[in-house]
């Protein structure tokens, strides 16, 4: 049987980010299989089928559509050789509906005008076909994320697509609409659809593909069939090593609670709860690390309680004085530090210079400031002591932050927020995008942060990070904490379960903890 | 009071329509550009440009319809140029519409010292006015004949165009393909729907109709040109395409909101004695009410949503209590 997909000695190399995305990758899929596409961020999963679908041009390699050798410069040419992606962020326009999205670019008219009814009947018979019921004339808009992604199977499966990617599919997805989906992307192959399915999820790949390949580093390090092999085995090969990595440190000596969220209640931006009734302590002396796939409420709850968006409901305590009603800057007084998830666009200023930014939030006080005047050279020699301290590679207080690396940045930013001693720190994704050396220097900061007394609230979606970092650790799903552990009683299998929105029912309750017990 | 009722009458609203009509035109494009996601500022350069090539091109051919092309055709043309330079250097749109609208105020004032020797009011007795057209039988309809019959072509197809955009827009392909690149751009060009096509036509488009606008002003109302005649009309057209959600059907009836206001103004000064520089003022508070019931019903939207979302969190929660 000739393969559906067939690519062989795929590279590319990204020059402006200097990353070996795709090296010399081998990738084969077998008409009508689910063939799951596994690794972490940055292992070159969506580099391998951007190249299939014409996203990007590979540097080197071949690739085969049904056995014959195919050029693809554009995703058109894809969508030709019977190619589709479903993409993370759909493209769909809201106001539309169903029947108007599904047809877009291939409406039929007669007379020049367009036939709603007909078009409608079109995809109702193409929901027929592939078992996928919709209402054809419901404004995409009205539509939860499920349902809007289903439309967007049946745009690509309209177009006569053979080959379906889907990118990270359930990224976005209700444990139930997960569920549904899976049984979609059966029914589909049963249909002779072919479709490869991007995750880093394991559980999901167990349930859903027939075979299996690994990518870690740019590098493809096997395929498997899903029967005969389980998730430590994936786990192992998508890591690269049976342990976790951790950073060394002492055994955390919490203090009084500094810093308490009651009931809290934030809204997303789109004006519904991401954050709904949520409750968490977090001691002096400890870090409490919080377990979430990425859009489960993490930033809206970072956000709420540096003052950066509103509370709808509940309150926030630091050292029993509430910050209900205190702006960015009077919470940074009182001891609030915030490493922000996008040190680009918030946590610097690109325009300006090193010392600049060391500055930021300090420009009123009196060590820098006398008269309104800035006085320079303390200003100098505080960024100075930055630099050493943290030993920011390359950089002169006067120097643009601009011309720095990732990881010297975050050592900026990281510099500021912790210079005067904060009593809370709230560090959200602070390695993101780092490279090892940076993770290692970040880690180990925020440690000597916690041994001096500091509460450290650690948002992250990397298990390891939450693993080597965090004394206590708690799951947000769906903007509500949905389990709590002492760091050494949790399981990456539970959090796992968790943070996909399943329960632990089913497991010993022993080890599920409220947040009450689960305080030492 | 009496008086001011007294003012109602079908002459009333005959010259709000005669007033309306540029705003109308203008709003109609200002509409398509923003069905088409390119915000369009340059509309009020676009009128005055047509305003006065359609004067000028009415005396050089002789013609007074052959004035009304030169005009539309000028006007196409600066939205060609305008769309040109958006979409070949992404220069912002809010700043070329700016320099577009300084550059043809000055120009104008330019040309005319250049080519008619004359700065501030121009026009010439051989310059026909668009000439009235009667409906036959319809004008013998008692009021409504008086009202809807009686004005020069640009009048009439004003009204065609608007029927025309909204048949477009929501009943062809080509209408749905602009639609779709206005809300999400990325949707369109994902099915191979050209977006820089389409923007291209709405701006062109855009400046063909607010330059027929412009020549309705200098040929159609009057016979005559002067410094910015335009006045601010291309400024309420935008408006009148917001007020109107820049559906046609409301954008028409948003000029003509417009129109009314201004006739209402000009009736006004005869019969009050307040001073006639207030009431002239008048169309501008009435823009700037629409623009607030344009955001204040944004902003009521957003308002429910909330509340929706925190009353359904508060049972939410009472029900979790309950249990």
């Amino acid at each position: 049987m000739t393969n559906a997909v067939e690519m062989k000695g795929i590279s590319k190399f990204f020059a402006s980010s200097n990353v070996q995305a795709s090296s010399n990758v081998d990738f084969s899929v077998e008409t009508g299989e689910v063939h799951a596409l596994v690794g972490e961020n940055g292992a070159g999963k969506s580099t391998l089928m951007n190249v299939l679908y014409g996203l990007v041009e590979a540097d080197e390699g071949q690739i085969f559509i049904e056995g014959k050798e195919v050029k693809i410069g554009h995703p058109d040419d894809a969508i030709h050789h019977g190619i589709g992606m479903v993409h993370q962020h759909f493209k769909l326009v809201p106001s539309f509906t169903i029947a108007q999205n599904i047809m877009l670019g291939m409406e039929p008219s007669q007379y020049g005008l367009l036939q709603p009814k007909e078009e409608e009947e079109v995809v109702r018979q193409l929901a027929d076909k592939f078992g996928l019921p919709v209402d054809p004339s419901a404004r995409v808009g009205d539509l939860s994320v499920g349902m809007q992604q289903r439309v967007e199977i049946l745009k690509s499966l309209q177009r006569d697509i053979r080959i379906l990617i889907l990118d990270e599919p359930t990224a976005v997805l209700t444990p139930q609409e997960v569920e549904e989906l899976i049984q979609v992307v059966r029914g589909l192959t049963e249909l002779g659809q072919t479709v490869v399915f991007i995750t880093h999820k394991l559980v999901e790949v167990t349930k859903v593909a027939d075979r299996v390949s690994v990518m870690r580093g740019g590098k493809m390090i096997g395929t498997k069939k899903v029967a005969e092999t389980d998730i430590p085995e994936m786990a192992r090969m998508m890591v690269g090593r049976d342990v976790l990595f951790r950073v060394e440190k002492e055994a955390a000596n919490p203090g009084e609670v500094v810093f308490e969220a009651k009931h809290l209640t934030v809204l997303s931006e789109s004006g519904v709860p991401a954050v709904k009734d949520l409750s968490l302590q977090v001691r002096a002396g400890e870090i409490l690390g919080v377990a979430g796939v990425s859009g489960n409420g993490q930033s809206e709850l970072i956000d709420a309680i540096a003052g950066i968006r509103p509370v709808e409901m509940g309150s926030l305590h630091l050292e029993n004085d509430s910050l209900d009603g205190l702006d960015v800057s009077a919470r940074r007084d009182r001891g609030v530090a915030h490493i922000p998830e996008d040190r680009i666009h918030v946590g610097l200023n690109m325009e300006t210079s090193l010392e600049e930014n060391a500055l930021l939030s300090r420009e009123n006080h009196p060590d820098y400031n006398r008269w309104g005047m800035l006085i320079r050279s303390a200003v100098r020699k505080f960024a100075s002591s930055i630099i050493d301290r943290y030993s920011v590679a390359s950089a002169t207080p006067e120097g643009g932050i601009v011309t720095l690396s990732g990881g010297n940045m975050q050592k900026v930013v990281v510099g500021r927020e912790l210079a005067g001693d904060p009593k809370l720190i709230l560090a959200n994704q602070p390695t993101r995008g780092l490279d090892v050396g940076s993770i290692e220097f970040v880690h180990k900061t925020l440690i000597e942060a916690r041994d001096e007394g500091a509460a450290v609230l650690l948002i992250s979606v990397e298990l390891d990070e939450i693993f080597s970092l965090s004394d206590r650790i708690a799951v947000i799903y769906n903007g509500q904490i949905v389990g709590e552990f002492a760091a050494n009683e949790a399981t990456e299998y539970q959090l796992g379960l968790l943070m996909a929105g399943g329960s632990l029912d089913q497991e010993e309750s022993a080890q599920k903890k409220t947040p009450a017990e689960a305080l030492p | 009071m009496e008086d001011i009722l007294g003012l109602l009458t079908p002459a009333l609203l005959n010259s709000s329509i005669r007033l309306a009509t540029p705003i109308i035109l203008a709003a109609l494009g200002g509409a398509i550009c923003n069905r088409a996601g390119v915000l369009n500022l340059a509309l009020e350069g676009k009128m005055l440009l047509g305003a006065f090539l359609g004067i000028l091109g009415a005396f050089f051919f002789a013609n007074t319809y052959m004035g009304v092309l030169v005009a539309v055709m000028a006007g196409g043309l600066l939205g060609a140029f305008f769309a040109f330079v958006y979409l070949k250097y992404d220069v912002n749109l809010i700043i070329l519409a700016i320099a577009i609208n300084l550059l043809i105020l000055e120009l104008t004032v330019y040309m005319m010292r250049i080519l008619l020797g004359n700065v501030g009011t121009w026009s010439d007795p051989s310059i026909q006015k668009l000439p009235d057209i009667e409906i036959p039988i319809i004008q013998d309809i008692p009021v409504f004949g008086d009202i809807v019959s009686g004005y020069n072509i640009i009048v009439y197809l004003s009204w065609f165009l608007a029927i025309a955009g909204y048949v477009v827009l929501f009943h062809t392909k080509f209408g749905r393909h602009i639609r779709a690149v206005g809300e999400n751009q990325d949707a369109a060009e994902a099915v191979g729907i050209n977006s820089r096509r389409i923007q291209l036509f709405a701006l062109v488009i855009s400046g063909a109709l607010a330059a027929l606008g412009g020549a309705f002003l200098s040929i159609g109302h009057l016979t005559l040109f002067t410094r910015n005649m335009s006045n601010g009309r291309g400024w309420i057209g935008v408006s009148a395409a917001l007020f109107g959600f820049s559906h046609p059907i409301g954008v028409f009836l948003a000029g003509l909101f417009f129109g009314f206001a201004d006739a209402f103004a000009v009736r006004l000064q005869n019969v009050t004695d307040l001073p006639p520089s207030l009431i002239q003022v008048l169309p501008h508070f009435a823009t700037l009410f629409a623009l607030v019931l344009v955001a204040l019903r944004e902003k009521l939207s957003l308002y429910m949503a909330k509340r929706r979302s925190s009353a359904a969190l508060r049972s939410g929660s009472e029900a979790a209590t309950a249990d």
